[in-house]
């Protein structure tokens, strides 16, 4: 009886998913995140800033938390990384308004705070790589993931000066730092995790053994 | 009465003349008999107890810095995310413990279901555990709308439009329940309300109405045997064992086990693959934008997938209607449970092969169409939910006649190697 359930769960568990693009009409380049790599984050959150920020806010984050934990002096952060005289403890608010948005480039850019957990980290560094040029297309680019995408090539001048290398990096450190900031309590998460795994392995092996003498004493 | 012999003087004394403390612990909890032949099926109960008091006190702190408005709700649980310090602590525990509790309580349905925990005279309990996973289900859902993501907003509005398709009444009702003609921020604080109020109150009481009535008839068992029928001379049960120590230390051991899969999940997948939290929902529900793929929690898709299945109008009933009734009636026809089965044997062990074949039918329609109610529908799926659907019916509703046509093993007087 036993087996026959496992064999049915089994069963009917087995049947396969379709087979679409999982990145728009490409397959999504593999992606691994490491938010433990300060550098890279760090490089990321400059590339941020310095490129996407003047249209994507990240309005859930506080820049004093971005530097405190991806160890950033805050009086550096505060002279190279806050451009409007934001006080440190605020959101990550921009000036661009929605109405604004939607005359000059058609559309309002979305917030990114979240980007990371809503679409897959590799469909962001995909994305961010398979820009090619169309003519037919307002901004002459268009893209392999995201097909008549509204934004512009932002990181052009990036993609024509590095080597194919680099930039992949540039990219990787850019997307590394949005899945940071979609869930930036993950670090603390997981170093925590790992006590309290033990903590519990210890405490039911001591339960088990407890379990154990009180079954010897019934028989 | 035994306790004061026991107590001469003392607190616990002075209470127990007052109020009968040590009885009722005994009763309800040390010294319960609990049949020597249980085995790790009857272990759920007991960590739902615990999950329920974490969803508790997870959720009363959650409560202290959610907002419950259309503009804030969703931003308030970033916030909780970021700004409160271990916020991600409850809302990772509080989400993972939402699918905990119905994992749990599907297991704990599933082992009444195999050993006829719902006969007589135990119609009483198995009932109220149904209400009370009625109630679940309803605690679920209107959690699930609390952080007004993409999905929060949209699961709602299909949800609350299937009463729309009630005939005469619908509309008015469906309006009348989310007080406005759309999802609003009105609809949010009302399921808030119920959320943390009503539905909590609702569940704690009808729980412990379940366990009070457990403790007054008895454990059922594997073998669905009475114990009560061989008792010592103080009136015990012979095949049981009291409650402390032998059954709270493998309840405690159990605890442990249930907690390192629990805390895996809270520590190292909060997302739970997009089960625990989907991925859409990290977006704030936008009305102008339905996203592509609307589905419920994983814990509602088997209903959802009976829902989509009934595509055909009937009677001059629409389609919607019928399949939310269909939907409603796969909920509702667990609580007829023991007025349906007619076997003379309550366990599965002893029942005939056509038990076991519908049972085993039942479990693989539950899993074909929770899968079923995940994915998008094409043509092969919505045929494969009507069949699993007709299955899934076919375990309750044919079990009057396969019951008494089944030959049954004989059922031993006495537990198993006692």
């Amino acid at each position: 009886m036993k087996l026959l359930f496992i064999i049915l769960f089994f069963s009917s568990l087995s049947f396969s998913a379709e087979g679409n693009f999982n990145c728009g009409t490409i397959e999504c380049d593999s992606f691994s995140a490491d938010t433990t790599d300060l550098a890279s984050l760090q490089s990321g959150l400059t590339t941020y800033m310095n490129n996407c920020y003047g249209c994507h806010s990240l309005k859930y984050s506080r820049y004093n938390r971005v530097a405190k934990d991806l160890e950033i002096p805050i009086e550096i952060y505060q002279e190279n990384l806050i451009f409007d005289g934001s006080k440190p403890g605020e959101l990550m608010n921009i000036s661009l308004n929605e109405k604004d948005a939607v005359e000059w480039i058609g559309a309002k850019p979305p917030d990114l705070t979240l980007e990371a957990r809503i679409r897959k980290p590799e469909w962001i560094y995909t994305y961010l790589r398979t820009y090619y040029p169309d003519a037919s297309r307002p901004y002459g680019v268009n893209n392999k993931v995201y097909q008549n995408v509204s934004m512009p090539n932002v990181l052009e001048d990036l993609q024509l000066n590095l080597s194919a290398a680099e930039f992949d990096k540039v990219i990787y450190d850019l997307t590394n730092f949005l899945v940071y900031v979609a869930d930036p309590s993950a670090n603390e998460r997981k170093r925590i995790g790992v006590y309290v795994l033990l903590f519990l392995l210890l405490f039911t092996s001591f339960a088990y053994l407890t379990y154990r003498e009180f079954k010897k004493e019934l028989k | 009465m035994a306790a004061n012999e026991k107590n001469s003087g003392g607190i616990v004394n002075w209470f127990d003349t007052r109020f009968p403390i040590t009885d009722l612990l005994e009763r309800h909890l040390s010294k319960y008999p609990a049949p020597t032949n249980l085995n790790f099926w009857y272990l759920f109960g007991f960590l739902m107890i615990v999950v329920l008091a974490m969803q508790i006190l997870t959720g009363l702190w959650l409560m202290m810095n959610y907002t419950n408005t259309a503009e804030e709700a969703f931003s308030s649980v970033e916030y909780i995310m970021r700004d409160v310090e271990y916020g991600w602590l409850l809302r990772y525990m509080h989400a993972a413990g939402a699918s905990a509790f119905f994992a749990l309580i599907y297991l704990h349905m599933f082992r009444g279901m195999m050993y006829g925990s719902y006969r007589k005279p135990r119609e009483l309990i198995w009932v109220g555990g149904w209400v009370t996973y009625v109630l679940l289900c309803a605690e679920g859902f209107t959690g699930y709308v609390l952080p007004w993501g993409q999905m929060s907003f949209w699961a709602a509005q299909v949800i609350i439009s299937l009463l729309g398709s009630i005939p005469i009444i619908g509309e008015d009702l469906a309006t009348w329940i989310r007080g406005d003609y759309l999802i609003s921020g009105i609809t949010l604080s009302r399921l808030f309300a119920f959320h943390v109020v009503l539905l909590p109150i609702m569940i704690i009481a009808v729980v412990f109405f379940h366990i009070l009535a457990l403790h007054e008839i008895g454990s059922n068992n594997p073998d669905g045997i009475d114990i009560k029928k061989h008792v010592d001379k103080d009136g015990v049960p012979l095949d049981s064992k009291p409650f402390y120590p032998y059954d709270i230390t493998h309840d405690i051991y159990a605890l442990g086990v249930f907690l390192l899969i629990f805390c895996s999940v809270v520590f190292f997948f909060p997302e739970g693959g997009g089960y625990v939290l989907e991925y859409v929902n990290f977006e704030p529900a936008n009305p102008l934008s339905t996203p592509a793929h609307i589905v419920p929690s994983w814990y509602f898709t088997p209903f959802y997938a009976m829902l989509r299945a009934v595509d055909f109008s009937l009677f001059g009933f629409t389609a919607k209607f019928l399949g939310f009734v269909t939907m409603a009636a796969g909920i509702a026809i667990f609580a007829a449970l023991p007025w349906l089965d007619r076997s003379p044997v309550k366990s599965i062990r002893y029942k005939g092969i056509l038990s076991k074949v519908f049972l085993a039918g039942f479990v693989v329609s539950f899993f074909v169409l929770g899968y079923l109610g995940a994915v998008p529908p094409s043509d092969l799926k919505n045929l494969l939910a009507k069949v699993f659907t007709v299955v899934y019916f076919s375990y309750f509703l044919l079990m009057p006649i396969y019951t008494r046509l089944e030959k049954c093993k004989p059922v031993p007087e006495r537990a198993p190697g006692h």
